[in-house]
């Protein structure tokens, strides 16, 4: 790995944008809407969300792909908002790579060097050091067309590189290869983006992908920001019902806070009380409790517990579903291979106990969709 | 093992079902051979045979005469300059239409693509009105009489016009196909829009420039109303050709220019094709993206501007020029206002009109079915010579229409087939001349009809036919027609194809502008002329709303 591409990590704050796209007859959709969000230096954010949440569409503007309406981007505080995207300084990795087909490999990574007019030693030097960074010193004279997709996905990253941009964007750049492949190539990736310590945005509608690689992810919907939080942090305490769904399985049952001690709260669901470490500024006294399926377990059924029928059971290998009826609600209960002691049959009568302090509380309107 | 038993039986159960179809593939076949190979051959056996004897003699003749050779390099000279400054002009208009924010791009559009549905002679029309001795802007507005237009200058001009359209078109579709993503890339690797264009955009369109050169040089080539109305001191082959046949009634030396001007046309449309098979890596797959963004830089835009609106006045002044000299008395001497001219082009030429435009309905719906029986025949089955069919029925594109046209009134105005001055002979003429894009819809159309479709037909018990007939031909419809809207755009304007087979019994309009022309009668020749446009571009733009939605959808 090598050191040589580093530049001062810069900080990127984009603040209040909104995005349209035009449509016929004059109308326009919203794509963005009052999106905000800063990135420290050299931290990478995921900006993870489902299809049409506008993530692309934020990635686009920053690199100048993009008319924006309204919005301010600032990189280390100066406005890159009016540059056309040739002056950004930028890099960014496409979903398809976008290697220029008539271009060698070496060329292809050496092409922003070239349009700087760059003396041909210095070229020759970043090009290989990019290529080798990538693990592909070998391949320079090759054409893209004769690299597999791994391959070209990471000629594409030597050559964003290679220009030391003062900040990093990926679209879905895993989204065209096959499963193993990807979970090598983002450790790479993670591993290349720490040691240059450039600031990076990452863009992506896969949760694992996403967990994996960020600092800090800001789960996208409908054009804003639902929340922005480090990876466990979204997964364990996730603003509302859609970040939780979004990023896992979840439970969310009704409660009601029945006490609130000091540092403690005792909420009812299921016709059940449990104890809850308060939270400031916690909601109540209607609540929405969130249990991921690893949060439950399946007990026998006795007083003083949930009790409810198995509906449906999931052999998944490492791991099994269990769907419970309890009452008028289903729940999901996840049980890894190694924990289950006894075998359960569908249409079983059995009890449901909560992991302490595995659950989370909303207010019941962060359920509803905004 | 079960299957490779199974096998054979049931290719012979196809087979039997769908006998009844396969039928017509001999009568394609004679159609192919005595309507394409058949006036060609007879053609070139008239230029080496001399009284039932070979020789080269005629040959040698020619290619010795200093005159027929600078006949030969004059139409070389003016297939590259057209060829050349043509793609330079479609390439920067395609540009500006797809990579630049300019206003009215619908208008600009349509200005650009007029020409393709005009007989190339009216752009001779239209020059000689403004430029000509007693032109408009040369006698009238700059007060000179010049014969600059005459010759080579003139004839650039006119086929820069009339031709440039097309490259256009190619280039527009092939603009529209790059990946967009890869000039994004490029833009954000620091180049700007000039440098993407340079760097990028026109090392991908390559293969597609060299295509739009080979396709004016062979228009180039093959054009015979302007080299006849312009050409002046500057004669080129296909002009040529017909002095030799209609003024000195030389069919040997007629028939020797037309064997070397197939050849150089023969070579460039192979080279063409090679070419277009090869400009596929640059268009866009399956995972790019074909929204491109616009320059929006101002001086960019204006030059755009100002380009696309330069090219089109030129266009725009050649049909207001025409529209004029149909509504005065005698443009360049008498500016009165009359409706004579129109009058007389709809009731003197009234024949010419019906007769052309019946002729061409007809042959575009021959030429339609033709091309899709073909292609099935060619994408769906195994039959042995399919692809020689495939060739000859193509060459059509690749011989000039002057060869063929030639070929047809030598062919058949003696034994075994007689048909000089039969409407079938026009009829079949411009069939043949519309064979290879029937048979390019056909074999489109086909390949989007995933091959399952007919498959599942034949399951249900339906023959070759009926599965033709009930499955595939409702499916391809939109394009069969869009193929017979083009069919019929290229006969009505061929003037080098008609030339020589038209008769006092069948008149068409090209023939009949021409020879107003010779006479002088200006005025009839415009208001013809604007009849013909008139009469395409209902066709052109009726067609499609009388058939409704799906069909342009379906475009």
């Amino acid at each position: 790995m090598t050191t040589a591409h580093t530049t001062p990590a810069k900080e990127l704050r984009i603040s209040r944008l909104d995005k349209s796209y035009a449509m016929s007859r004059g109308r326009s959709v919203p794509a963005v809407r009052d999106f905000n969000l800063t990135l420290a230096p050299g931290e990478f954010v995921t900006l993870l969300g489902p299809s049409g949440c506008g993530k692309t569409s934020v990635l686009r503007t920053l690199a100048g792909l993009e008319d924006f309406e309204a919005g301010e981007i600032l990189l280390d505080g100066r406005s890159i908002a009016r540059l056309p995207a040739h002056q950004r300084r930028i890099g960014l990795v496409f979903q398809n790579y976008a290697l220029f087909p008539h271009m060698s490999v070496f060329e292809n990574v050496a092409y922003s060097l070239r349009l700087r007019r760059e003396p041909d030693r210095q070229v020759r030097a970043d090009v290989a050091h990019a290529l080798e960074a990538v693990g592909l010193s070998e391949f320079g004279p090759r054409l893209p067309g004769q690299l597999s997709g791994g391959q070209q996905q990471r000629v594409a990253v030597a050559r964003a590189l290679v220009m030391k941009p003062d900040l990093l964007l990926f679209d879905e750049p895993l989204s065209n290869l096959d499963a193993k492949l990807r979970v090598q190539v983002r450790a790479e990736l993670r591993r290349l983006q720490k040691s240059l310590g450039t600031t990076a945005l990452y863009v992506t509608h896969d949760q694992d992908e996403a967990m994996s690689l960020s600092d800090r992810i800001a789960v996208m919907r409908a054009g804003r920001v639902e929340q922005v939080d480090a990876p466990e942090a979204i997964y364990a305490r996730p603003a509302t019902l859609f970040v939780a769904g979004f990023v896992g399985k979840v439970n969310a049952l009704p409660g009601r806070i029945v006490a609130r001690g000091a540092d403690a709260v005792t909420v009812e669901t299921l016709g059940h009380r449990l104890e809850q470490p308060a939270v400031p500024g916690a909601p109540g006294p209607d609540v929405l409790v969130l249990a991921r399926p690893e949060a439950l377990q399946l007990v026998e059924p006795g007083p003083g517990m949930p009790t409810g029928t198995v509906e449906m059971i999931e052999y998944l290998g490492d791991r099994t579903e269990y769907r419970v009826r309890v009452g008028s609600t289903q729940v999901t209960v996840i049980e890894t291979a190694l924990a289950r002691h006894r075998r359960i049959a569908e249409g079983e009568p059995v009890g449901l106990a909560f992991v302490a302090r595995a659950i989370h509380l909303l207010p019941p309107e962060a359920g509803t969709p905004s | 093992m079960a299957d490779a038993v199974a096998l054979p039986g049931g290719a012979q159960e196809k087979i039997g079902r769908g006998w009844g179809l396969l039928l017509l593939y001999p009568v394609l076949a004679a159609f192919v051979l005595l309507f394409v190979a058949y006036p060609v051959a007879e053609l070139f056996s008239r230029a080496v045979m001399v009284d039932g004897k070979p020789t080269l003699a005629v040959l040698g003749k020619l290619v010795a005469d200093p005159f027929s050779r600078k006949v030969f390099w004059n139409t070389l000279l003016l297939g590259a300059v057209v060829a050349v400054l043509g793609t330079v002009i479609a390439t920067a208009f395609a540009y500006a239409m797809t990579r630049v924010a300019i206003p009215l791009k619908g208008m600009w559009h349509f200005l650009a693509l007029l020409p393709t549905i005009s007989p190339p002679i009216l752009m001779a029309l239209g020059l000689i009105l403004l430029y000509g001795r007693r032109g408009l802007v040369t006698h009238e507005l700059l007060g000179i009489q010049t014969t600059a237009l005459y010759g080579f200058r003139g004839l650039v001009l006119a086929q820069l016009i009339s031709y440039f359209p097309f490259a256009y078109l190619l280039m527009l579709n092939l603009f529209r196909g790059l990946d967009a993503s890869l000039e994004e890339a490029a833009s954000t690797l620091g180049a700007n829009a000039w440098q993407v264009l340079r760097t990028v955009s026109l090392r991908l369109l390559m293969p597609g420039l060299a295509g739009s050169v080979l396709l004016l040089f062979s228009y180039s080539f093959a054009d015979l109303g302007n080299p006849l109305l312009l050409g002046g001191d500057f004669p080129v082959m296909s002009s040529q050709i017909y002095q030799s046949i209609i003024g000195l009634y030389d069919i040997p030396q007629g028939a020797c220019l037309a064997l070397l001007l197939t050849l150089p046309a023969v070579l460039m449309f192979f080279a063409h094709k090679q070419l277009s098979a090869r400009t596929a890596f640059a268009t866009v797959g399956a995972k790019g993206s074909s929204r491109h963004r616009l320059v929006r830089h101002r001086g960019a835009r204006a030059a755009a501007l100002a380009f696309v609106g330069l090219v089109s006045l030129v266009i725009v002044l050649q049909y207001m020029t025409i529209i004029a000299g149909a509504t005065t008395q005698l443009f360049g001497i008498n500016y009165t206002i009359t409706g004579k001219h129109l009058v007389a082009a709809l009731t003197k030429s009234r024949g010419a009109l019906l007769d052309t435009f019946t002729l061409a309905v007809v042959s575009s719906a021959v030429s339609v079915v033709l091309g899709l029986l073909i292609a099935y025949f060619v994408a769906r089955t195994e039959l042995p010579g399919r692809s020689w069919l495939d060739f000859v029925a193509n060459l059509p594109l690749a011989i000039p229409g002057t060869v063929i046209g030639l070929g047809f009134a030598l062919a058949f105005s003696g034994p075994p087939i007689v048909l000089t001055g039969t409407a079938a002979i026009i009829v079949i003429a411009f069939s043949v001349r519309s064979l290879p894009y029937g048979i390019r819809s056909g074999v489109a159309a086909l390949d989007q009809l995933h091959r399952s479709l007919d498959e599942a037909s034949t399951t249900m018990g339906a023959t070759g036919g009926q599965t033709l007939w009930r499955v595939l031909v409702p499916l391809v419809r939109p394009a069969l027609l869009a193929g017979m809207v083009f069919s019929f755009t290229r006969s009505v304007t061929t003037l080098s194809a008609v030339i020589f087979v038209v008769s006092p019994h069948w008149s068409l309009v090209t023939p009949t502008i021409l020879s107003q022309m010779d006479r002088g009668d200006v005025g009839e020749a415009a208001a013809l002329s604007l009849m013909v446009v008139v009469m395409v571009l209902l066709v052109v733009h009726g067609v499609p709303h009388l058939l409704g939605r799906d069909w342009r959808e379906a475009r």
